[in-house]
């Protein structure tokens, strides 16, 4: 992205969007990622998102064009470069309601909710697909039949390992873990695969569920699912530890390892997490 | 003659707690015979005999090594409120080991243990040399110790901030978790503890003989040797415990206060009963929180619960503690002094409006730097401005207070930050996210002024009370301030998107900021000036003693009030703005004194204009070093004002 482009983007900008709102797709702008993803599974790729970095190291896909703006942090997104950029709508979440107020005066706000402490954030994935796509003029039927599908799909190649509950963890270090439960995103796709989540209690899903690795032996009888990569040092920590060796899924080979995928993501990463839970028991 | 009674209590219940949460593991007569072999027994026997029994014993071992590590940081000092925490040892080893699992993990792979240690020995080294200039005034140590362990959180912090990726180990590892898995921690601790005892067994007499001051070298002592001896031995033990199971705050300070309030007296009775005390403590600690996590609550972090106890403690013992610190003439003559300020003050101004122009005009772009064309220019404007004025507003208010304090107390370390008010308003605020389920901006703010006027209101009462000196209030502020960042923690440890939030507050991003809000700190900013000139003759005397300002018919308590309502209700707002930590507050009225600004007048409005141009620079290099990327702006302020910090203090009787 040069200095060129960004000028030229912003000539363009006065012109463009301004003419026929119906023929040229709405610029949008993208604080939060679960919200990208949904513009993305509509077909309308946001002109700039936040944290494009790390969107492309935790979330992986869907890939980014390279030419995407990079607003800076979520918590503290760059209001000067979003005010360069001139979207025609800011894509945002509840998370993000302590910027509106510097937001709203660049663009449009467009607020929906993903994650409710104690709610199920598939619906609500699914039902952000049917609000943005009404907002921005795209069809959200598409996008609805290849989840559909593709959880179906799911469901079908993994009804043989349906018989044993699935726990679906982060590690954080060699004695702790984060568990998502009903109230998770994977906790429902897993759900909408036919497979029982072993993890009962409600999610402290955020970014640190200060759960002991012991808790993961309460049903010994269970799956345990992995998802991302452990920090370096754990994973050392962990091939010593005593505990960990000797929990039954990890001794009996029940362990299973899945790529970063966004936790927070939309119906995207949904999909995503369907794709990879297949790949990775769907051998088993 | 020591009291036994309440340590066999203590050990009884410890005990009980233990013995009940393993119970409800493996009933009695399943229990699995020593030697334990992982692969013959059952699941529950492998939690009890690698999970529940070695952390049984590590609490033991952890407490005892910080209350060793206490006992002879207190004693080496002579300065009753030591210890790894207050020194800054734990928050330099937990830096040390956050900056390696960042930038390079690959040197974590030998363990823990060699960077904390490296980073405790650093903190230590950089506390020591600054006491040292001081002869090792208690109170001046202490403020030194937690102000450099302050700014070592405070860039823990930020660091975790930025990097999402290893959120979870920092923030778990950081509030002392003593959950564990098998021995080798049991062994590396015990195996430290044993050396370290025979350590402080030898050093015993040296030490006893080093409790006479001035006579010890006189002894034939080398006073040097013995204290850097003791002050490694504590080190070593402190790193150890911190590389082993994270941040267990207080326990070294509360061991050895255990020790002598059940009749310790003599030093070789404070090193064998601190110890004891340490263990049986934190064992109870650790009994408590199996007990409620057993009961089905959430599970704290037994590191998190201790610094709950330690904050109180601290604030008992600067009651009862002896501040014998005389009124120092900061500077003296060897301060130039200006006849006419008038003129500088105006550079000063035009300096700062000129900055504020040419900040404006100038920016980044992805791919390079750019200079505004008029319509540009009066696009950004709107946006601009209010950030920069903001943050201007916020330096004046925070070097205003700063200025204050440091006349009031006669105290050149004194800062806003020490007062407590930004620990209190961080409080507010995490309350505020914690009990509201989706808080508006107001009812952040309206949390954020309320916890900073409970604190204000706390330290106003005491230092309303009959005796109490600057000193003590400095001391008291730093308790509440340690206090408010033990229940932070802990509220993080819960641990959901809430926790979140708190985090990002407290990184302190100026970016949110509205035109409403800027102009209303500017306001502030003009009132609090006005104020504060008002007090100009108070603020002459004072610094003179509280002697000569009695005499001299000055209503000491009514005015120390009047200034501390002023400097704290400002510290509130501007904190909102910064975050807790950025050091302007400290540095400004130094550098206006420094410049010449001697008297009071000319020092209050030179250290606004200081502090307003320092952090309209800081909101400008928290905005390009890292673009898009926007750095919290308390940090980089942070970044700027702790080196200062300590080259001031060293070069000081240099």
């Amino acid at each position: 992205m040069t200095r060129r482009r960004v000028l030229s983007l912003l000539a363009a900008s006065f012109v463009a969007p301004r003419l026929a709102l119906g023929a040229v797709p709405l610029r949008l702008a993208a604080v939060d990622w679960a919200m990208l993803e949904t513009a993305i599974a509509l077909g309308n790729t946001p002109v700039a998102a936040c944290e494009v970095k790390g969107f492309r190291r935790d979330a992986v896909t869907p890939v980014l064009p390279p030419d995407i703006v990079d607003l800076g942090l979520r918590g503290a997104p760059n209001f000067e470069l979003m005010q360069i950029v001139r979207p025609d709508l800011i894509l945002s979440s509840p998370y993000y309601v302590r910027h509106l107020a510097r937001m709203e005066p660049i663009a449009p706000v467009l607020t929906l909710p993903f994650f409710v402490p104690g709610e199920a954030p598939l619906p609500k994935a699914m039902a952000a697909l049917t609000e943005l796509g009404a907002r921005i003029g795209a069809d959200p039927a598409p996008a609805l039949a290849a989840a559909e599908a593709e959880f179906a799909a799911a469901r079908d190649r993994l009804a043989p390992v349906a018989d044993r509950p699935v726990y679906l963890v982060n590690i954080g270090d060699s004695r702790h873990f984060r568990a998502f439960g009903a109230d998770s995103l994977f906790g429902n796709v897993l759900e909408r695969a036919g497979l029982t989540n072993a993890w009962a209690d409600r999610t402290r899903f955020a970014f640190t569920a200060s759960v002991p690795i012991e808790a993961l032996a309460a049903r010994p009888e269970a799956r345990i699912v992995v998802i991302g990569a452990p920090p370096v040092q754990t994973e050392a920590e962990l091939r010593r530890s005593v505990l960990w060796n000797h929990l039954p899924a990890v001794a009996e080979r029940r362990l299973h390892r899945l790529p970063e995928i966004s936790p927070f993501g939309g119906i995207l990463a949904a999909r995503r997490f369907a794709t990879e839970l297949v790949h990775a028991l769907g051998a088993a | 003659m020591i009291r036994a009674l309440p340590f066999f209590l203590a050990a009884g219940v410890a005990a009980a707690l233990w013995v009940h949460a393993a119970l409800t593991l493996v009933p009695l007569s399943d229990w699995p015979a020593w030697p334990f072999d992982p692969d013959t027994m059952t699941l529950p026997q492998i939690l009890l005999a690698f999970g529940q029994m070695p952390r049984g014993v590590v609490a033991l071992l952890v407490g005892a090594a910080l209350g060793l590590s206490g006992a002879v940081l207190q004693a080496v000092l002579r300065n009753p409120a030591a210890d790894p925490t207050t020194l800054g040892i734990s928050s330099g080893a937990q830096l040390a080991v956050v900056v390696a699992t960042i930038f390079a993990p690959g040197v974590l792979d030998g363990g823990r243990w060699p960077v904390a240690l490296a980073g405790a020995g650093i903190a230590a080294g950089l506390v020591v040399a600054l006491g040292a200039r001081r002869a090792f005034a208690p109170v001046t140590m202490v403020i030194a110790g937690l102000l450099v362990g302050l700014t070592a959180a405070s860039l823990s912090t930020a660091i975790t901030l930025a990097q999402g990726e290893y959120l979870l180990t920092l923030v778990m590892w950081n509030s002392g978790s003593l959950v564990q898995q098998d021995w080798s921690t049991v062994r590396g601790l015990a195996a430290v503890l044993a050396v370290c005892a025979v350590g402080a067994a030898l050093l015993a007499r040296p030490l006893r003989v080093l409790s006479l001051g001035e006579g010890a070298s006189a002894l034939g002592l080398n006073v040097a040797g013995v204290r850097l001896a003791v002050i490694g031995l504590a080190v070593w033990l402190a790193a150890s415990v911190t590389a082993a199971v994270g941040l267990v705050v207080f326990v070294g300070l509360a061991a050895p206060a255990i020790a002598r309030a059940a009749g310790a007296r003599r030093h070789g009775q404070v090193l064998l009963v601190a110890p004891l005390a340490g263990a049986l403590l934190l064992s109870l600690c650790d009994g408590a929180v199996l007990w409620v996590a057993g009961a089905g609550g959430e599970m704290f972090p037994t590191g998190a619960v201790t610094g709950l106890i330690g904050g109180p403690l601290l604030l008992w013992l600067t009651m009862r503690m002896r501040v014998t610190v005389p009124p120092q003439r900061d500077g003296g003559g060897a301060v130039p002094r200006l006849s006419r300020p008038l003129p500088v003050l105006a550079l000063l101004a035009g300096a700062l409006a000129l900055a504020v122009l040419a900040l404006i005009w100038v920016g980044r772009v992805p791919g390079g730097w750019v200079v505004l064309d008029a319509q540009s220019f009066a696009d950004f404007l709107p946006t601009r401005l209010p950030r920069l004025a903001a943050a201007g507003a916020a330096g004046a208010i925070l070097a205003l207070a700063g200025a204050i304090l440091q006349r009031m107390t006669a105290n050149p370390l004194a800062s806003p930050e020490v007062l407590g008010v930004s620990g209190g308003a961080s409080l507010g605020f995490a309350l505020v996210v914690f009990l509201v389920a989706q808080p508006t901006a107001g009812g952040l703010l309206a949390g954020t002024m309320a916890g900073g006027a409970v604190v204000l209101a706390v330290v106003g009462a005491l230092a309303l009370r009959a005796g109490a000196t600057p000193e003590r209030l400095l001391l008291a502020g730093i308790a509440l301030s340690s206090l408010a960042s033990a229940v932070l923690s802990a509220m993080m440890s819960l641990g959901d998107a809430r926790s979140w939030k708190v985090l990002e507050w407290l990184g302190g991003s100026s970016a949110a900021v509205t035109p409403t809000g800027a102009g209303a700190l500017c306001i502030l900013a003009v009132v609090a000036l006005a104020l504060a000139l008002a007090m100009t003759r108070w603020l002459a005397v004072m610094p003179l003693g509280d002697g000569v300002a009695g005499a001299l018919g000055l209503p000491l308590r009514r005015v120390r009030l009047a200034l501390i309502l002023l400097a704290g209700f400002g510290t509130g707002a501007a904190t909102l703005l910064v975050g807790p930590l950025s050091f302007v507050g400290l540095m400004a009225p130094h550098i206006a004194r420094r410049s010449g600004f001697a008297r009071p007048a000319g020092h209050l409005a030179g250290s606004a204009l200081i502090g307003a141009l320092l952090m309209i620079l800081s909101d400008f290099g928290a905005r390009m070093a890292t673009f898009p990327y926007e750095l919290p702006l308390g940090l980089f302020a942070s970044l700027i004002g702790a080196p200062y910090l300590v080259w001031l203090i060293l070069r000081r009787h240099a």
